[in-house]
């Protein structure tokens, strides 16, 4: 719990070296989930294939070209757009660049986590920009870059992290008004057991014996990126597959709605 | 014919006939036109596009404001600030380059760039072409294209007396620019 060694951070205003934390009563919801489940139980709270409801709105920040914030129960993300601008590398690029950067925030997870950009970050950011990258028209902006800051505010489960941040990255790039393909929607699912069960919380990614994320363009009935990460043969990961896509046409109308009243209220 | 609002990558709605000409905003993948971007369609002529009124990276031929940000023998550096009318957001300007034979479209060989712009002017120009990974090629080679604003050494705003020559109106004092004809004259 106290180290040895201090993490002393100079741009902050550092608390005493060696802390404690403050003693409180058991609390009586902690680790729900892993006290009342167990294997071979149907799943607590929402059916297998039910995903959490979604909050959306586009065009949050205004000093970004685009940006939208998504919210699906304790998962909470806001992601900016900023671009195409001038592209800052030396050498000719006759497409544009887009670049993806995942921070989290220290009160994001159960643990804090330190205010610098760590080693979990960039598989985030790689998947989001490969959900990404074939849906954008980049071929349009050459010598441009286009680059997505996705902030994660409240963490639960990485899975829902990649496939959320996807989504609002994709709804920031349309309100920006950058030219796409189409909108990019993409979903998690996890194995429990033999059962798949769709956007899994943090605790039930853990308890699963493989996860999976799929990215994809609903309007052209493509898929942009499948992330697996387990044991899954491949008949399992094609049902994953399935369901993700049954769900994929939902997350698309919540996105839809929200971009279509941004633009009605912003003419109006 | 009049459009709902369409999101990127719904199918546009077309009368059957010819093919409409594709403008920016749309495509077209397995003879389905659709949407690029959120916006309504529009007709403009016989072409089909939808637009929207927001800041763009320099494309050949767009008309561009830009502030000299260097001079050197052979070119001038600007910082392109508006493109097409439109504002870039602050921070985000991008760089252009006007080349000793891209300044004026006679003589262009005695060209000498201190006479024709100075740090700190506002140019208007057209984009010839992306240019090299740093900057843009502009071009000032036409009547209405030039410094369209300039301090002069007093540091008053000069007014232009012909399109080689500004004048500042506190000492009288005539300093040598390329000047754009203003619009309307």
């Amino acid at each position: 719990m106290s180290h040895w060694q201090t993490n002393f951070d100079r741009r902050r205003i550092n608390g005493p070296e060696e802390s404690f934390p403050p003693v409180y009563d058991e609390e009586e919801d902690q680790d729900v989930f892993e006290q009342q489940w167990k294997e071979g139980q149907p799943r607590l709270g929402r059916g297998p294939r039910e995903i959490r409801p979604i909050y959306f709105r586009p065009g949050f920040i205004s000093q970004a070209n685009g940006s939208a914030y998504i919210e699906t129960e304790k998962t909470k993300i806001a992601c900016a757009v900023y671009g195409p601008r001038q592209s800052k590398s030396t050498t000719y690029n006759e497409k544009g660049k887009l670049n993806v950067e995942v921070k989290f925030t220290p009160f994001s997870c159960k643990r804090r986590r330190a205010p610098m950009r760590d080693a979990e970050d960039r598989p985030i950011a790689t998947q989001i920009h490969q959900a990404l990258l074939s849906s954008v028209r980049l071929e349009l902006l050459p010598k441009s870059s286009i680059d997505i800051f996705v902030t994660i505010i409240e963490n639960d489960g990485i899975e829902g992290c990649i496939a959320a941040g996807s989504i609002a990255a994709s709804a920031a790039l349309a309100d920006a008004g950058i030219e796409m393909f189409g909108l990019v929607v993409s979903c998690s699912a996890a194995m429990v057991g033999k059962e798949i069960w769709l956007d899994p919380t943090e605790d039930e990614a853990k308890a699963a014996t493989a996860t999976f994320v799929c990215a994809g363009m609903p309007a052209l009935g493509t898929i942009t990126s499948l992330w697996q990460n387990g044991r899954l043969t491949p008949q399992e990961s094609v049902q994953c597959l399935e369901a993700c896509q049954e769900r994929s046409t939902d997350i698309h109308l919540v996105v839809a709605h929200g971009l279509l009243e941004s633009v009605d209220s912003s003419d109006g | 014919m009049s459009f709902s609002t369409l999101l990127p990558g719904q199918p546009i709605p077309v009368s059957r006939g010819p093919a409409p000409q594709l403008g920016g905003g749309t495509y077209q993948r397995d003879g389905q036109i659709r949407a690029s971007v959120v916006g309504i369609p529009q007709f403009q002529g016989s072409t089909l596009s939808i637009t929207r009124i927001r800041p763009n990276p320099p494309a050949p031929n767009s008309v561009i404001l830009g502030t000299v940000t260097r001079l050197s023998p052979l070119q001038a550096n600007i910082s392109i600030t508006v493109v097409d009318g439109v504002p870039l957001p602050a921070g985000e300007e991008f760089s252009g380059v006007i080349r000793v034979q891209d300044v004026r479209a006679t003589e262009k060989d005695k060209v000498k760039i201190a006479d024709c712009f100075h740090g700190g002017d506002v140019v208007k120009g057209v984009v010839i072409s992306l240019g090299d990974a740093r900057s843009y090629y502009v071009t000032t080679a036409r009547n209405d294209l030039g410094v369209i604003f300039a301090t002069s050494e007093a540091g008053a705003a000069m007014q232009p007396v012909s399109w080689q020559e500004m004048r500042c109106p506190k000492t009288g004092k005539i300093e040598k620019r390329k000047c754009a004809k203003p619009e309307g004259m």
